[in-house]
């Protein structure tokens, strides 16, 4: 089990550790619950997440736009997504979690709309376009810039639709009188629908995002700066958070140095010296 | 190559040649000859100490219970005669003293690549040392921990086991500062025609050794500084209760201390290399298995420190592959044995005391790495895990070998270096009196081992009594060999006959400059023209 080491040299040693011993790197694997087929999402009782990391949200799903337009879900998730369940009547954590989002998404250094695109979605079956659209001026005026509505769009939908990704998710909310249980966590996910990671709590870290969003564009990136942002941070599940790899870096440096000085010294070879003339 | 051969003589070569004297003419020197003759007497010095702490832990265990130190002075005797023998004298031992002084005068280059390095590596081994020694008397006394500073005794201990780390941490930059400064020179300053395959044997294995001592040294470093971070800041790393993990802290010491041993006994294996042809008048046979044996010893064996912790806890997998890649490492070692046990078949032996010293280390080595095997195998790993068995084992290989290839270096190039020679029949004498005092010994040491007699104990149970009262009279008989053997060295290296430039008929390069060799080596810079074991036409001058 890798543990949330503060310092970095420490991860970096437990790191050389894991990969010298195939015991420990095997109990190296995050442990993940897998649970059975998550319950339905209302009536059932056990609220929480259960992660689904790899699996595939169903894309063809229809929901409602801010303008009442029915819209595929595959039509809006056309690259790196970041998913956020909420219900827009909510009076507390979802206010939290989007203006935590909106706070942050200026300091993400990607386009929005064409790097990445959020999505918040209502769980909550009753609330109409109308409401959406409400909560999409907010949080765009919260962000303080000039954000593309493209970039993030809001969203409402039937019960089928709803509980069809959350299912697919992982996410099990219950209603409670006019409000609602439910986990404080968002996803994000790339073209294809795949979850690539989730994120909790409702405060962001521009880092997180962006090696997120860089991890879910994997794959068609190639070698850019973001495939080498990606290759020098990993993700400890037990903090949920991104943890700069000391050791792939380190050992990717050392190497690197290392084999660099042979080439030199086998490149330039032998010196010459004055007595053999030239 | 007797071409280019200039002619001093009658001078004292670098002794004299730079006109300048005092201890000045040394401790700021950056003649290669002068800095490895500073690292000589240093390791020297240290290794004198590391036999007398020796010497008094056999007095110790000469008889049942207390016999001159208890417990506590026991742990820290055993640490010290490690710490000293490990990092102050077998580690430089070969590569920083005789490598300094032959490896430039093997290529034919002038220096080394970095001669100003090269003084400051030895100013960190001796600052390093210093620290070491003070952490005897400091702090809460010497370190109990044995010298490798094993969690979580290291951690709680009052003893003064953050200086020593310090120091020892301090030594390994040396070592890779000295490791940099010999490849490169491999590799930039050989002479015109000294092709790789022309490199003497010497040479390969401290090149090898090199790349050892700059890859795998920086983790001991790392590895002691969280230690100092474990005493000082509590970092909880290898504290079980707080998240860590012991085991963590024997991968990561044993990460660089296996590899470690092929450092202290790689250039041992190329000072046999090059003594075995000379002495056998034979070329080498296979000198390219032995080159690349070198190369493989390296590589393969920067990959077997699990066979330390077979008993520590780990996973079977995790056993099997050790124990297999430590069976693999036998194979590049077996190969330089079977190679230099050739090189002897139909050659024309004379039992000078270097070759004496050589063929001793064949057998020893041999005896050492066989009971490697023994521990290597995972089974009867654990009946002699922590055993006197283990102690035999390494000082076989580790004393056996490098230890005595070290003393066959010493009688093979002091004289050309000193340009004084000793006397052949004390050193025979003193090679046989180390010889069998050796064995009786380490080898009663590996029987007392197999019948149950734990290591790092300074009591032990009655029925080990007379194995243990044999070995401490082994390790006195050792030591007056030893006496001997220097007494006789130096005696003859100050005020001995003149030792001429190749009496004994080396085809390498540093046997064709004059004795004692001029400050930059050569008059004129030689030129390589044949292999280094190519006796045809090399007389004895």
């Amino acid at each position: 089990m890798r543990r949330p080491l503060a310092c970095p040299l420490a991860a970096a040693l437990t790191l050389l550790l894991l990969l010298a011993s195939p015991r420990l790197a095997a109990t190296e694997e995050p442990v993940h619950q897998h649970p059975t087929a998550p319950p339905p999402a209302t009536g059932a009782t056990e609220v929480g997440l259960s992660e689904q990391l790899g699996k595939k949200l169903p894309l063809d799903l229809n929901f409602l736009d801010e303008n009442g337009k029915i819209v595929r879900l595959a039509d809006l998730i056309d690259g790196p997504t970041l998913i956020l369940p909420v219900y827009y009547r909510c009076t507390n954590v979802c206010n939290f979690l989007q203006g935590g989002l909106a706070h942050t998404l200026p300091q993400v250094k990607r386009t929005p709309g064409s790097d990445y695109r959020i999505l918040s979605i209502s769980f909550d079956e009753t609330e109409t376009p109308e409401l959406a659209a409400k909560n999409q001026r907010l949080y765009l005026d919260a962000t303080g810039t000039p954000f593309p509505p493209a970039g993030w769009r809001f969203l409402t939908g039937d019960l089928a639709a709803i509980q069809a990704l959350t299912g697919a998710a992982g996410y099990r909310f219950r209603r409670q009188g006019a409000d609602f249980v439910h986990p404080v966590a968002s996803f994000v996910v790339s073209r294809d629908g795949t979850i690539v990671r989730y994120l909790y709590g409702t405060s962001f870290l521009p880092k997180d995002l962006t090696l997120a969003f860089a991890e879910a564009a994997e794959g068609r990136i190639g070698a850019t700066v973001r495939g080498v942002v990606a290759f020098c941070f990993s993700y400890d599940p037990q903090q949920r958070t991104y943890v700069f790899n000391l050791l792939r870096v380190a050992a990717t440096v050392v190497m690197l140095t290392a084999g660099s000085f042979l080439a030199f010294l086998l490149v330039t070879g032998r010196k010459k010296r004055p007595s053999e003339g030239a | 190559m007797n071409d280019t051969i200039a002619s001093i003589e009658g001078g004292r070569g670098f002794w004299t040649d730079s006109g300048k004297s005092g201890i000045g003419a040394w401790i700021f020197s950056t003649d290669h000859k002068r800095i490895g003759l500073l690292y000589f007497y240093s390791v020297l010095a240290f290794f004198l100490v590391g036999v007398l702490l020796g010497l008094l832990l056999r007095l110790e265990l000469i008889a049942p219970g207390r016999t001159i130190v208890g417990p506590q002075t026991y742990n820290a005797l055993f640490t010290l005669h490690g710490v000293v023998m490990i990092f102050l004298f077998i580690i430089p031992g070969i590569p920083a003293a005789f490598g300094n002084m032959i490896l430039p005068l093997q290529l034919g280059a002038r220096d080394v690549a970095f001669p100003k390095l090269n003084l400051l590596s030895w100013y960190l081994y001796m600052v390093g040392a210093l620290l070491a020694l003070t952490s005897l008397f400091t702090g809460g006394g010497p370190p109990d921990t044995g010298w490798t500073f094993y969690v979580p005794f290291a951690t709680p201990t009052v003893t003064n086991v953050s200086l020593a780390v310090f120091a020892v941490f301090i030594i390994g930059f040396s070592s890779i500062l000295t490791g940099l400064n010999f490849v490169t020179t491999v590799h930039r300053l050989r002479a015109s025609g000294m092709t790789f395959f022309r490199l003497p044997l010497f040479v390969w294995s401290l090149y090898a050794t090199a790349w050892v001592q700059i890859l795998a040294t920086p983790i001991l470093a790392i590895t002691l500084l969280l230690i100092v971070a474990e005493r000082f800041l509590g970092t909880g790393l290898f504290d079980a209760s707080r998240g860590g993990d012991p085991l963590m802290f024997q991968h990561l010491f044993w990460i660089y201390s296996h590899p470690a041993v092929y450092i202290m006994v790689l250039p041992a294996m190329g000072v046999i290399s090059d003594i075995i042809p000379v002495f056998a008048r034979k070329p080498i046979f296979g000198y390219k298995a032995i080159a690349f044996s070198s190369l493989a010893i390296a590589a393969v064996g920067s990959l077997v420190w699990g066979h330390h912790m077979f008993t520590s806890g780990m996973s079977d997998t995790a056993i099997l592959v050790f124990s297999l890649l430590t069976f693999l490492v036998a194979i590049p070692s077996a190969v330089k044995v079977f190679n230099w046990v050739s090189t002897l078949y139909k050659g024309s032996i004379s039992l000078a005391p270097p070759m004496l010293f050589a063929l001793t280390f064949i057998l020893l080595f041999a005896i050492g790495g066989l009971s490697g095997l023994i521990q290597g195998a995972a089974a009867t790993n654990i009946h002699v895990h922590d055993t006197h068995f283990v102690v035999g084992h390494f000082h076989y290989v580790m004393f056996g070998g490098t230890g005595f290839a070290f003393f066959a270096a010493m009688h093979y190039w002091l004289p050309k270096i000193y340009g004084r020679m000793y006397e052949n029949r004390p050193a025979v004498i003193a090679w046989g009196l180390m010889f069998v005092g050796f064995n009786t010994l380490y080898f009663t040491m590996q029987v007392l081992g197999m019948q149950g007699m734990p290591r790092r104990y300074y009591d032990y149970l009655p029925e080990f009594a007379t194995l243990n009262l044999v070995a401490t009279l082994g390790s006195w008989l050792l030591a007056v060999g030893l006496v001997v053997m220097l007494v006789n060295l130096f005696r003859g290296l100050f005020y001995g006959p003149p030792f001429p430039a190749n009496p004994w008929g080396g085809a390498t390069l540093e046997w064709q400059t004059t004795t004692p060799p001029p400050t930059e080596n050569f008059a004129v810079d030689p030129v390589a023209t044949r292999g280094p074991y190519d006796f045809t036409g090399v007389e004895r001058t």
